[in-house]
């Protein structure tokens, strides 16, 4: 557009009046162009020389006739001699054509001054208003005809103006460069004249004289008499007073009305893209190029020396030419988006359509006679709702296959499936592939989990009833066992041998050896009393020991007798036997249970109710009921192995006592039906609860009150469970007959849960009467389990 | 199975050469095409042919053969291929006469459980679980009982025997170890001392080769070394132990240990020395300790993954056989400090193997008691299966004794000593 602009520019010509509106019109683009088109003017006006200005003065001579013919007659001959004035003239034209709108600004007050913003619609405006103004100038009709000769067609021939008018001509009425030759003094104030009687002079050099100046009076009176004097304005060039026509008036109405002035101006013609912003392979004028765009412009050559100083100074890098790049033939991987083909391969992957129905018999032509449907079915049928219908037809029944008519759902049917198809969910299923053995957590090898007891090794033999009860002592060497038959035994761990036999007179509920290593001690739980037997195994010393301490004791002088319980010393025939102490509870006891020190035990007394926890000292010989009410049917207690804990489980639930703050410390929910006995984990944050409704719950008491994870291994009521103190082993036993062996491995680190596998069924015992394994306890040094059953038998598992 | 002997090749020949180090039985060093399917019967047989040993005045005789120092038990090609010993090249079997069986020599009846077992110049010491240690002749003839202990006997050793005098030692559950003095020809029985100290059962008592001392290793963890010369300076006249002498023909002489080996976290079960001045000792908490008695310390530890019941050392082949609360035996070499420390372990049995003893006068051989009833001889070449197996037993059998050569001994819960006669041991005498 720029350069179309610049060329617009160059070829701008004085002649070509549109193109110089357009110029104008420009203006603030080309900031230099008046410079130039003066010059051009110029040039032009030279060039084309005599031949033009002779017919101008032609026309100029016949307008001023006219226009001058009630005052003076101009001569044509004068004006023809006064050659070096007519080019003045011609240049004096020019500009007046140039100032021309200023004139007629200050003629009508109303026409907008900015000379640079002329429009189109100006442009129009002004072709009007020069003819306005030549009807001003009392022009006479003649000089359209003669304004057509000057326009670009001047040096055409005389011959050619015919066809040239016949050209719509905006210059036809135009006169506006015309000067008012009635008055040769110019465009200059009028005031200068003033002081002269004269206004100007005219043609012929003579002086016009000043017309006489009307004083107040007359001009009331004029004012009064003449009708036309609203219209009358006075033109100081002339010192005349001229009357405007009514057109004139008009169309300053217009003006002042803020509408078009001209009537026949339509504001909405249709646009012309005269200065299109395509390359148009003509030039918008026929003006030759300047020479000057031939030669390098100056500027560009300031600027390229700069730059080339700055390349030579090495300020200015050259760009680096991608020259290997290029020459490398290019080459593209058209499957390099093959990967993501694979990822969106799903949406575009087929899904089947769900597949129809296969018929079956009842659509048979002849279909069994157990398909037919009787009379009631056929109406039950035809009475149900379409959508409840188990089949959507009536199965019939024809003699031969040539008797089947056509068949007359087919198109319906093709509509249904097609309907089936439409509203069918077009999902793909995703089907996981689950083998059952994925579900199963992956648990380590029970080889892996060595060492375990896995055989049998000793069988201790010569109990002749139900073995209730197995205690192993603290050092592992010695094994007592209290039975059904009335008899507590005695045995060497190693060697299966039965060092000792107590007769008792009931039976055997529970015996414990007494933990504490430095006494020799075993509680013997035989109907409603409690033994304290020496069994002189072990180190004599510790024995003899043990029989001192128990010895020293001094009856203190107050003594609080409870009711509950009564202490008595053996007599001397039962101390050759071992007997040391009786407690004679009021009620039968079932359990005992040693703290880990060995000084206190807590008895189980299961019918005792609100007391039947008692717990015993034995330095003091005294014993306590810790609870005021019964929580419940007591079925196991125990010591906690390090810290001041009492466990307590009663039918469904285990109890924890602070024994310190003597309140309730947790409850744990077994959800067992009946609980047979508890076992803590010598770590002490790990309970073990069995119950006869098969179940084994493992409590991780840091976790929560509820299970950590229930095993239910056996098939029968499970009837002990025991932890091993050094091996991560724990063990079930159960009237099924089985001693299930699992490991049980607990973590310091909190994060990480207790594993459990279970390792091993250990069998061997025999199902006597129902009944199965009564008693399990570990060794407590080695991975051994020892195991009594209702077959009277001991065994020991390594 | 079958089919392995299948593929191995029944019919298929393979060459094999025989040789042998009892003289009198040499074949020469020609090889032999022999099937692969023979078993010790036939190559037993071919042995035989080739000896001309078929007529009277010659019998035949068994053999046994050895393939890489193994004993041939299966087929020859599958022992071949158990073995990855190359069928293509010619194998070179050794044969030897067969170890005889050891003969049932009968039983001696207890009146309690037998808890330990050994023989002397023809002379068997026994203790009881009655509490009472018991001299027997090898015809069962009682010579005597002693009573002194006040609980069961657990072990008993001699410590020298002479045709008039002999010395003996006993340890007790009662935490001490007496020390007997037997006179034969008078039948007059004395206990001389009492060793206190300990503070557990006394499991085990050895003897040194030089009679002087007196080993013995207790549930209570400790190992203590006494004296077992009669009589001497440091012997106190005991004053307490009165209530419990059953005879009163004399209040042993209380003596206290010459040394004290504290380093078993739990009881050991059983000791033997090694020589004059090493001990070791095998114990419950799995481990067995060398100890040098001469510097009183402590000179390595043999791990195991088992209680220990039993170990036995042998002489000849410097090994030591363990017994242990599984069914395996196991060979170690206690002069190897690092790597495999079990050098083999025989398997067959499947109880607890509670004693072991080496053949006093053969590197390869020894027997072992166990729970599971069974007495097994052992060749340890055999490692699967034991040369013979002396079943028929009633219990668990507690120990076993091969102090002499000709006799076998085991005790147990079956409250009986049973004697084995081992025959004359003809390639004993020549190898």
């Amino acid at each position: 557009m720029a350069d179309t602009s610049t060329s617009l520019k160059r070829k701008s010509n004085p002649f070509e009046k549109e193109i110089k509106i357009t110029e104008k019109e420009e203006e603030d683009l080309f900031v230099d162009a008046p410079l130039d088109d003066d010059d051009d003017d110029d040039d032009d006006v030279d060039l084309e020389g005599d031949s033009e200005d002779e017919e101008l003065e032609e026309e100029m001579t016949d307008s001023e006739e006219s226009a001058l013919s009630d005052e003076e007659s101009d001569d044509d001959d004068d004006h023809d001699d006064s050659g070096g004035d007519d080019d003045d003239n011609d240049v004096e034209e020019k500009e007046h054509f140039d100032g021309d709108d200023e004139q007629d600004d200050e003629a009508e007050n109303t026409k907008p001054k900015s000379k640079g913003k002329l429009t189109r619609l100006t442009q129009q405006l002004r072709q009007r208003r020069s003819h306005l103004q030549t009807s001003t100038k009392l022009d006479n009709e003649t000089a359209p005809s003669q304004l057509t000769s000057t326009d670009d067609n001047a040096v055409k021939t005389g011959a050619e103006t015919p066809t040239a008018s016949k050209v719509v001509d905006e210059y036809e009425f135009d006169s506006s460069d015309e000067e008012d030759i009635r008055n040769t003094v110019g465009n200059i104030p009028m005031e200068w004249y003033d002081d002269y009687p004269h206004i100007g002079y005219d043609v012929k050099g003579q002086k016009i004289l000043r017309p006489p100046k009307r004083d107040e009076l007359e001009e009331f009176l004029e004012k009064m008499d003449n009708p036309d004097y609203w219209r009358t304005v006075h033109d100081k060039m002339t010192g005349r007073d001229i009357v405007l026509p009514d057109e004139d008036v008009a169309l300053i109405q217009r003006i002042q009305d803020g509408r078009y002035p001209e009537t026949t101006f339509d504001p909405y013609e249709p646009w012309v893209d005269f200065f299109t912003h395509e390359k148009m392979i003509h030039p918008v004028t026929r003006r030759p190029e300047h020479k000057r765009s031939f030669i390098p412009s100056l500027l560009e050559k300031d600027k390229v020396s700069k730059m080339l100083h700055s390349i030579r100074m090495g300020w200015l890098k050259p760009r680096k030419e991608k020259k290997d790049a290029d020459d490398r033939p290019k080459f593209y991987d058209i499957w390099s988006n093959e990967a993501l083909v694979e990822l969106t391969k799903r949406h575009h992957s087929h899904i089947a359509a769900p597949k129809e129905k296969l018929p079956g018999h009842e659509e048979s032509y002849r279909p069994p006679p157990e398909y037919l449907p009787t009379e009631e079915e056929i109406k039950e049928w035809k009475e149900a709702h379409p959508e409840d219908r188990k089949m959507d037809f009536i199965p019939l029944t024809f003699d031969c296959f040539r008797k089947v008519p056509a068949y007359r759902d087919y198109v319906r049917e093709r509509f249904e499936r097609c309907l089936d198809l439409y509203l069918c969910p077009r999902q793909r299923k995703m089907r996981v592939q689950v083998q059952p053995e994925d579900l199963l957590p992956t648990l380590p090898k029970p080889k892996d989990l060595q060492p375990f007891p896995t055989t049998q090794a000793v069988v201790y033999l010569g109990h002749q009833s139900y073995v209730r009860t197995i205690s192993v002592d603290p050092t592992g060497q010695w094994l007592v066992s209290g039975s059904d038959d009335k008899t507590v035994r005695f045995w060497e761990v190693s060697s299966g041998r039965c060092m000792k036999k107590l007769d008792v007179d009931g039976t055997v509920k529970c015996v414990a050896w007494c933990p504490n290593t430095a006494v020799c001690l075993v509680a013997i739980s035989v109907e409603e009393k409690v033994h304290l037997i020496n069994p002189g195994l072990g180190d004599k010393l510790i024995v003899s020991d043990t029989d001192r301490l128990l010895e020293s004791y001094e009856e203190p002088e107050e003594v609080k007798k409870s009711s509950l319980v009564e202490w008595t010393e053996a007599s001397e025939e039962a101390k050759e036997k071992g007997f040391r102490l009786c407690l004679k509870h009021f009620k039968p006891t079932k359990q005992i249970a040693w703290h880990g020190k060995g000084d206190y035990f807590g008895t189980v007394v299961p019918d005792g109710g609100h007391s039947s926890v008692l717990i015993h000292q034995l330095s003091k010989r005294r014993s306590q009921t810790p609870f005021k009410k019964s929580k419940g049917l007591v079925q196991a207690i125990s010591f906690h192995p390090s810290r001041p804990y009492f466990f307590v489980a009663t039918q469904r639930f285990v109890r924890v006592y602070n024994l310190l703050k003597q309140e309730l410390s947790k409850k744990l929910l077994t959800n067992a039906k009946w609980i047979s006995s508890i076992a803590i984990h010598p770590g002490g944050d790990n309970v073990l609860v069995s119950s006869y409704d098969c179940r084994l719950s493992w409590f991780d008491m840091d976790l929560s009150v509820k299970p950590y994870k229930t095993l239910r291994h056996h098939r029968q009521a499970i009837r002990q469970v025991c932890y091993h103190r050094r091996y991560p082993l724990f063990a079930s036993s159960g009237d099924d007959g089985l001693v299930i062996v699992c490991h049980g491995q607990v973590y310091n680190d909190l994060l990480q849960n207790a594993q459990i596998v279970p390792v091993k069924i250990l069998r061997g015992h025999e199902v006597t009467n129902s009944l199965g394994v009564l008693a399990c306890e570990f060794h407590p040094s080695q991975p051994w389990l020892f195991s009594s059953g209702a077959d009277g038998t001991i065994r020991l598992f390594t | 199975m079958a089919t392995d002997s299948g593929i191995s090749g029944y019919g298929s020949h393979l060459q094999a050469k025989f040789v042998t180090r009892q003289e009198r039985y040499s074949v020469g060093d020609s090889p032999f095409s022999v099937p692969a399917s023979v078993g010790i019967p036939e190559l037993s047989s071919l042995i035989n042919k080739l000896l001309n040993r078929d007529s009277e005045d010659a019998p035949a005789v068994d053999f046994d053969f050895l393939i890489h120092g193994e004993f041939l038990r299966v087929a020859l090609g599958k022992h071949l291929e158990e073995n990855g010993i190359s069928t293509e090249s010619v194998v070179e079997i050794e044969y030897l006469e067969k170890h005889p069986a050891p003969q049932p020599a009968g039983s001696i009846l207890h009146d309690d459980w037998v808890s330990s077992v050994q023989t002397a110049n023809h002379r068997i010491v026994t203790g009881s679980y009655d509490n009472a240690v018991r001299i027997w002749t090898q015809d069962g003839e009682n010579l005597v009982v002693m009573h002194y202990h006040s609980d069961p006997v657990k072990t008993v050793a001699w410590i020298q025997t002479d045709d008039s005098e002999s010395l003996l030692v006993s340890g007790s559950m009662d935490q001490t170890l007496l020390i007997w003095r037997w006179n034969e020809t008078t039948q007059k029985h004395e206990c001389l001392h009492s060793c206190r100290g300990h503070a557990g059962s006394v499991e085990s008592v050895a003897v040194d080769q030089s009679h002087t001392k007196i080993a013995s290793g207790s549930m209570d963890s400790m190992l203590k070394v006494w004296s077992a010369v009669p009589g001497g300076d440091d012997e106190e006249i005991d004053e307490t132990h009165h209530k419990k002498a059953k005879t009163e023909v004399h209040k042993p002489r209380t003596r206290t240990p010459l040394r004290t080996f504290d380093g078993h976290s739990q009881g050991i079960s059983s000791l033997v020395w090694l020589d004059e001045r090493s001990l070791c000792t095998a114990s419950w908490d799995h481990t067995m300790q060398l100890w040098d008695v001469e510097q009183g310390e402590h000179v390595s530890t043999l791990t195991g993954n088992k209680v220990f019941l039993s170990v036995s050392y042998s002489p000849h082949c410097k090994l030591l056989a363990t017994g242990s609360t599984d069914r395996h035996i196991r060979l170690w070499d206690p002069r190897q400090k690092d790597g495999v420390l079990v050098k083999s372990s025989l398997t067959h049995h499947h109880g607890w193997v509670s004693s072991v003893d080496w053949s006093p006068d053969n590197e390869n051989l020894l027997i072992s008691g166990s729970y599971d009833k069974t007495l097994k001889l052992w060749d340890t070449r055999s490692p699967r299966a034991p040369l013979y197996n002396m079943s028929g037993l009633d219990d668990k059998i507690f120990a076993v004794d091969w102090s002499q050569s000709e006799l076998l001994l085991c005790g147990g819960a079956d409250n009986a000593l049973h004697i084995f006669k081992a025959a004359e041991a003809l390639q004993a005498a020549e190898s």
